[in-house]
């Protein structure tokens, strides 16, 4: 049965690819709506196959042919992978069913047929990628998935933050897939095979590591690797954006969690730097997020505090793991693994009903939104659901994936090594205060966007998106609240035992006091009517540029962490007079500082570039050149063969 | 019976003449008299495996020697005299990287650098003051000596011939180290003729240097020009 759900989804998506591109030419609703139809049914396959394999805990291996010894094309899913499965296939599914509608109001005409299909292809991609059973298919899917992922970025094509966007992600993918590459490489050089099996500790493995972090650490985008993110998200259109930040940032997480588990012995400097490289990215990623205005943005350096969160699970997991600490360690994966399922259905709820808000007011700056709650009061509904789950606030399911996490740090007293246990407890008080940053973070998001007055006319103007434009989002948010409010009962279900709170009396006991509160004051209040404008310095009525702003908000925050910010002042004035008295005209800019780009990144293309440029005088050279190079490399040889071999 | 050793002091006194050959061939400008030596030293080698043979008595080297005179002695020159009569260049006198005084004297430090270096991947070895040694030496000095004149020389015609001599040096290598099966000799001489063929008929008229070719293939309008003027 399991073999006969798994090649009906593949056939399924396999159908959803070709639907669209045979009827590229052919502008119309119907195909596209058959095209996202089998992304449906498909994911819904797909979640029964990964939901029987969860419960039951069969592994299913299926060898489809064998052309070499070393290497056979197969697929196989043991629970691991079926939990990711069934990550892609929610997430997917109420994706496809947001994209019904949502894609018609596109601009691009037949070209959203293509966008259907390439949605399929990604999506299929993503899922061989994590039911690979070798090395080199895992591989050969990994960068299918990252070239569709760039076609469906480049969608808008013609706009010159696409095209800037679709260039740096095509580079920063393809880096992702060369450090994939190299470690696969040096794997097989270690153990002759291409399977996922264990590879003993020596020094071909611990590089093979370096290289696949750094491969998986670009695709999560994890800092410094992360610059992709914030340029790709708003470029995309909506449902892209979430399945890219809700699923395929998982894929490096499950490649990186498979080849922990199956193919190395990790050391605990292992741990340590992937711990490292985690506590960073969930800081400095939420702080960054505090400063966007793009609401894409946003969500997309929240998606790098959120990976940085994973990471920290996976670093605790390696440390226990080399402290002969399984239970600790268990609870350390387990939360990581539980905050990527989270993180998957808050964070594609947030983009979808931030797509919603950009489709109605037409633009992504939150400083030119507010008042939707009253215009849309669904979406609004729904986004305040996501915001509550990724501020972490109980019952939802970011407070029950972080809560894991942190009983792992609170437990970490008990390791041996006291330098190790500072470590550990500085990275917990870091951890903390992302928590506190990501709630501050999304009351700014939600309260620009949404309360108070329309600061633009088109936000004035907003309207409800249609029904399945809020059937997605609702089914995610649904997901959101369950996987909160019932996690204990759900790793009990799965056969898994973890020490964390009934979130389900919890939320009985938050219900009950917001009841309480409400009937108190509901008893107690005055009934007087009092009818008083709020204080508008002086101004006879109320405009919408008096509102608390977003920058408002968010300014003692930046005070605090000016130092991260690094702001970038330029001041250039002219004068009359050739002493400088006499002030003529100037300008001035305060601008932030892209510290990764300026610092890592430009350096790193300018000395390529340089390079480049030394290396293409070998190109363009004549006839007679190359052949004294050919002269030479023989002479070399000799040199070589005679004295060094 | 022939001595062995005097058919060992002729090999090395053809060797000799394959050296003079070489650095003939490095040095001249005169192009008539280079297919010449060209001749001259592909017939050296014939010679070399007729004693050959006369040594070891392999039917392969008899074949070699029978192929390498009819294409190396008489076709291959005989064809390029022929164009180059008909095209009436009698010096070369472009040169790339190196003049031919200078190419000389690097041949010889190269044939020393090869000597050295042999002799110390061979130390040890039975065959280090053998015969053998020597036609490595040399075959291997040769290939190099003729590439040295196919990167310092502009005109085709040379370059043609620099390659033939590069050819001419792995034939040597091979009759002396490696025994080639005749099948790859064979198929190296058709290799050579369809070479000199089709140099002959790309460079239209082998009097052009390659960087002219371009130019030539414009004026003969045999390309359309795709750069717009201004």
């Amino acid at each position: 049965m399991i073999v006969e759900l798994f090649i009906l989804s593949i056939l399924v998506f396999f159908l959803g690819i070709l639907v669209p591109l045979v009827t590229a030419a052919r502008d119309q609703r119907v195909f596209r709506t058959a095209a996202l139809g089998c992304t449906i049914i498909g994911s819904v396959v797909l979640g029964v196959l990964s939901l029987v394999i969860l419960l039951t805990g069969q592994v299913f291996s299926w060898t489809i042919f064998q052309p070499f010894a070393a290497f056979s094309l197969g697929f196989s899913v043991d629970r691991l992978a079926a939990f990711f499965l069934l990550l892609i296939a929610a997430v997917s599914g109420c994706v496809a069913l947001y994209a019904t509608e949502y894609i018609e109001h596109l601009d691009g005409g037949s070209r959203r047929n293509l966008l259907c299909g390439c949605t399929n292809l990604f999506i299929l991609s993503m899922l061989l990628v994590v039911v690979s059973a070798n090395t080199v298919s895992f591989l050969f899917f990994w960068e299918l998935m990252a070239g569709s992922s760039f076609l469906l970025v480049m969608y808008e094509y013609t706009g010159p933050d696409t095209k800037k966007a679709g260039i740096f992600y095509f580079v920063m993918t393809q880096f992702s897939t060369l450090f994939v590459m190299l470690g696969i490489v040096l794997l097989y050089g270690q153990t002759g095979s291409f399977s996922l099996a264990p590879a003993g500790i020596s020094f071909l493995s611990t590089a093979a590591f370096l290289a696949l972090l750094i491969g998986f650490s670009i695709k999560a985008g994890i800092i410094p690797f992360h610059k992709w993110l914030p340029y790709a998200h708003p470029a995309s259109p909506s449902p892209i954006s979430a399945l890219m930040s809700a699923v395929m940032l998982k894929i490096a997480v499950y490649g990186l969690v498979r080849f922990l588990l199956d193919v190395f012995s990790p050391e605990l400097w292992w741990g340590i730097v992937i711990l490292f490289l985690g506590t960073a990215s969930a800081v400095l990623g939420i702080i960054y997020a505090l400063k966007e205005y793009d609401i894409k943005a946003m969500l997309a350096y929240s998606s790098i505090e959120n990976v940085g969160i994973i990471f920290t699970g996976i670093g605790l997991y390696v440390i226990f793991t080399s402290y002969h600490m399984p239970g600790l360690a268990s609870i350390s994966l387990l939360g990581a693994l539980f905050h990527s399922l989270n993180h998957a259905m808050f964070k594609s709820l947030l983009f979808l009903t931030a797509g919603s808000v950009v489709h109605a007011t037409h633009t992504r700056d939150i400083e030119q939104m507010g008042g939707l709650v009253h215009r849309m009061p669904y979406t609004s509904a729904l986004f305040f659901t996501g915001a509550l789950a990724i501020a972490a606030l109980p019952p939802l399911n970011g407070f029950a994936s972080e809560i894991l996490i942190f009983i792992s740090f609170f437990s970490s007293v008990a390791v041996a090594d006291p330098l190790l246990k500072v470590l550990l407890f500085i990275c917990l008080a870091l951890f903390a205060l992302t928590s506190a940053l990501s709630a501050a973070c999304f009351v700014k998001a939600f309260g620009s966007v949404f309360l108070a007055l329309p600061r633009s006319k088109e936000s004035g103007e907003a309207r409800e998106v249609p029904l399945r434009m809020l059937l997605g989002p609702a089914i995610l948010a649904a997901a959101c609240i369950i996987l909160g409010v019932f996690a204990a009962q759900i790793f009990v279900l799965v056969g898994l035992s973890v020490p964390m709170p009934d979130l389900f009396l919890v939320g009985l006991l938050l219900l009950a006091m917001a009841v309480l509160t409400y009937a108190f004051l509901f008893f107690t209040a005055s009934r007087d009517v009092r009818i008083a404008g709020t204080w508008g310095c002086g101004t006879p009525s109320q405009q919408p540029a008096m509102e608390y702003s977003g920058h408002g908000f968010s300014e003692p925050i930046d005070i605090i962490f000016s130092t991260v910010y690094r702001t970038k002042m330029k001041n250039e004035r002219k004068f009359f007079d050739r002493k400088n008295c006499i002030f003529a005209e100037g300008t001035a800019d305060i601008s932030l500082m892209k510290i990764f780009e300026e610092y890592v990144y430009l350096p790193v293309a300018r000395a390529s570039y340089h390079a480049a440029k030394v290396v293409s005088r070998f190109q363009s050279g004549c006839l007679d050149t190359y052949l004294l190079y050919v002269f030479c490399t023989v002479i070399a040889i000799i040199i070589y063969l005679g004295w060094l071999a | 019976m022939i001595d062995p050793a005097f058919i060992q002091d002729v090999i090395r006194v053809l060797f000799a003449v394959v050296i003079v050959t070489a650095a003939y061939i490095i040095s001249t400008r005169n192009m008539i008299s280079l297919v010449s030596v060209y001749a001259l030293q592909s017939l050296t080698l014939v010679f070399m495996a007729l004693a050959l043979y006369s040594l070891e008595g392999t039917t392969v080297l008899l074949a070699i020697a029978c192929i390498t005179f009819a294409s190396k002695v008489l076709v291959i020159p005989y064809f390029i005299a022929t164009i180059q009569e008909r095209i009436r260049i009698k010096r070369d006198i472009e040169f790339h990287f190196l003049s031919p005084t200078t190419s000389l004297l690097l041949s010889m430090a190269l044939m020393l650098f090869i000597y050295i270096a042999l002799a110390h991947i061979m130390e040890g070895t039975p065959g280090r003051e053998s015969l053998f040694f020597f036609g490595a030496v040399i075959g291997i000095s040769l290939m190099l000596m003729g590439m040295m004149v196919t990167f310092s020389r502009k005109r085709a015609i040379t370059k043609v011939l620099g390659y033939l001599t590069m050819e001419n040096g792995v034939l040597l290598f091979g009759m002396f180290v490696t025994e080639l099966p005749f099948i790859i000799e064979f198929l190296i001489i058709i290799d050579l003729i369809i070479l000199v063929m089709l140099t002959t008929i790309l460079t239209v008229g082998l009097d052009s240097t390659l960087e002219d070719y371009h130019n030539r293939l414009h004026r003969f309008h045999l390309v359309e020009d795709t750069e717009e003027g201004p």
